[in-house]
């Protein structure tokens, strides 16, 4: 039983890790909470729903499970690219040089409009994720894993393995380092910041894609709304990290995971969502900066 | 603001009797509400084309009350305020109990399809009806079913936390201990978060404590989630529920692993012949019915009847109309007693089969 509270808590907390990731970045480079990074893994597990039903419909399917799968992941992370990029050049550039405040009001008023776009556009009932997806799994000793499970654990495990790779060893990596460091100096030397701001909120957005078609398989069904608290758990897990910092995004998902999944499964599934936000709050206390965070310099 | 909609033109011409239908129409059990407003459009739609009600025509107000206690009571006064002289609804107990105060001070005469926990009438308000079943009758249903038809000796108890959900799964236990006489064991009993999508670690638990079958109070959202999640997490035993999980989307969200869930509902009313030639004029208009759709069409047959016998329009007269009278409606004979309560129901176990439900057991007398 232990084994299986463990199982079930990863696979939710490397959905977490995902979207904190694109939290933690955005706010690594702008020092902006974007909350409205929520909703794109909302629309990103609408789109999965969407784009795998016309796979199904046009056949790509009966041909080949895996093809669907690979272009329904594919273009609901293409469309949540530009639904981030777009969300980065309309709601927060122009507020780029104002009070600190107007980019933070700009992303919840974002938030609604988005929640609420949805929901007009795509009805309020509850979507169902097309059941197509083989049942079954491995066994683990006595605790069943499912294919399910194993997949998203590998998927988040790879996603979060290549952005590691990427924030390291590439050059656009190096740049987005840069700009988070330093926003002018980066400038001075001939980064074009704003480019790198672009990628990284269509970075973000990609990754929370995937948690939100992943997380669309997973429990099969999606609504508008499921947004805003997948939105402030992540949110959480960035903090508990320690928020601006890659690799504590990532330990601050698993470990948010696995205590939701502890806690509802030893102490009372009533209060799941309570110990969330319990964690937020001590974090907060007795550790402001987080579990891997530095001292935040004083930004100008 | 949004959520109440006048269907039609909102006048105030006094040559209109208004009447109203409430319940969830957004939202993840918006197919319940309008499943309730067709069903009411449709009795309104037929005493329209015989004429109208006292020389006048009916106008029908639908109300939006987003399964939220507190938009309930919203809507309940948005009723009031708008002289609406009756009201079909609400479908949740949870909004059905405090929309019923709002009514009870304006005597406005409420009759609900669906709301079954006990305190919708003992409350003993004169003008709240129900022509459902309630929990305490379908719980101890349920709990028959479990002692005598599935012999089960351990069982699990989940609960949503909602008035409806957290109790008929109150009902369902006192019957159980009573009935199944130290026989039959409790195991696990906890609650869920409704709207929440994961239950894998509530399953979890419930699995380690090895039962025969789960019992669940709640609706079809987390109804359907629960034995899907049950089934991947390789819990093969059987769920047992209520008449909120009894929805054609409890199927979609579930697939295969639906297959084989007990429901207590009451007889199937589209196999009633009394209930034919609605069923076509439904069919036509809507497509398939909803399990609720002709309580409401015959909630407002009652409420349409009601107004007709006080011969006024005053909400106290067609309240003690109705407790005097007696409809011969699609779901059998109605007549209510001092509490507002149907005097003869039945409930009896469907089970899921092939992606739809159908009959499947009847307690003995």
């Amino acid at each position: 039983m232990l084994l299986q509270q463990l199982v079930n808590g990863l696979t939710l907390g490397g959905v977490y890790a995902l979207i904190a990731l694109g939290y933690t970045m955005v706010y690594g480079i702008l020092g902006l909470l974007n909350f409205a990074h929520g909703e794109i893994y909302m629309i990103g597990a609408y789109l999965g729903i969407i784009f795998l039903g016309l796979l199904i419909q046009w056949g790509v399917a009966t041909h080949s499970l895996i093809l669907a799968l690979a272009g329904a992941f594919l273009l609901a992370a293409l469309y949540c690219g530009a639904y981030g990029f777009t969300l980065e050049r309309i709601a927060y550039r122009p507020l780029r040089h104002s009070h600190r405040l107007a980019p933070l009001i700009s992303a919840i008023g974002m938030s609604i409009f988005l929640q609420n776009y949805v929901m007009l556009a795509q009805g309020s009932a509850d979507k169902v994720f097309p059941h197509v997806l083989p049942s079954g799994g491995v066994m683990l000793g006595q605790t069943p894993v499912s294919y399910l499970q194993l997949f998203i654990l590998v998927t988040s495990v790879a996603l979060m393995a290549g952005l590691h790779f990427f924030v390291k060893r590439t050059k656009l990596g190096k740049a987005m380092r840069a700009t988070a460091q330093d926003h002018r100096m980066a400038g001075l030397l001939g980064i074009n910041t704003n480019q790198v701001i672009s990628a990284t909120f269509i970075i973000g957005s990609v990754l929370a894609a995937a948690a939100g078609v992943m997380i669309a398989m997973y429990y099969g069904l999606v609504n508008f709304f499921i947004g805003y608290m997948a939105g402030i758990k992540a949110f959480t897990a960035a903090v508990l990290g320690g928020i601006g910092h890659i690799g504590g995004a990532m330990l601050g998902g698993f470990l948010l995971g696995l205590m939701e999944s502890l806690g509802a499964g030893y102490l009372s599934s009533e209060y799941k969502d309570v110990f969330a936000f319990l964690i937020l709050i001590v974090v907060l206390i007795v550790r402001p900066t987080g579990l891997l965070g530095e001292r935040q310099r004083e930004r100008v | 603001m949004l959520a109440v909609m006048a269907s039609g033109c909102p006048s105030k011409q006094p040559d209109v009797i208004r009447i109203a239908v409430a319940g969830p129409m957004t939202g993840d059990q918006s197919k319940q509400g309008n499943d309730l407003k067709n069903g009411v459009e449709l009795a309104v739609a037929e005493w329209n084309d015989a004429g109208g009600l006292l020389g006048k025509r009916i106008e029908l107000m639908v109300g939006d009350d987003q399964h939220d206690p507190k938009q309930a009571v919203a809507v309940a006064n948005k009723f009031v305020n708008s002289g609406v002289v009756g009201v079909v609804g609400h479908w949740n107990s949870s909004a059905s109990i405090p929309a019923s105060e709002v009514y009870h001070r304006a005597e406005i005469p409420m009759i609900t399809p669906a709301s079954t926990n006990p305190q919708v009438t003992d409350r003993g308000y004169v003008n709240v009806f129900r022509v459902c079943g309630r929990d305490d009758q379908q719980g101890r249903v349920a709990a028959r079913f479990v002692v005598e038809k599935l012999q089960a000796k351990r069982v699990a108890v989940l609960h949503d936390k909602t008035t409806y959900g957290q109790g008929l799964a109150g009902e369902f236990t006192r019957a159980l201990d009573e009935l199944g006489g130290g026989r039959v064991e409790v195991v696990y009993a906890t609650g869920i978060i409704q709207g929440d999508k994961d239950f894998r670690g509530v399953l979890t638990t419930m699995k380690s404590k090895n039962p025969d079958l789960f019992f669940f109070g709640g609706i079809y959202p987390e109804g359907g989630l629960l034995i899907k999640q049950a089934r991947e997490a390789g819990l093969a035993l059987p769920m047992v529920s209520g008449d909120g999980v009894i929805d054609p989307v409890f199927v979609q969200i579930a697939g295969g692993a639906a297959e084989g869930t007990y429901l207590t509902f009451s007889p199937d009313t589209t196999k009633l012949p009394g209930a034919q030639a609605a069923l076509a004029k439904y069919r036509q208009r809507y497509g398939e019915p909803g399990p609720y759709s002709f309580y409401a069409y015959d909630a407002a047959q009652v409420l349409l009847e009601g107004i007709k016998r006080a011969g006024a329009v005053n909400g106290f007269a067609v309240s003690q109309a109705i407790h005097t009278m007696t409809h011969d409606g699609i779901t059998g004979r109605l007549q209510f007693d001092a509490k507002g309560d149907l005097l003869t129901t039945q409930y009896v176990v469907w089970v899921t089969r092939g992606g739809t439900f159908e009959e499947y057991w009847k307690p003995g007398a």
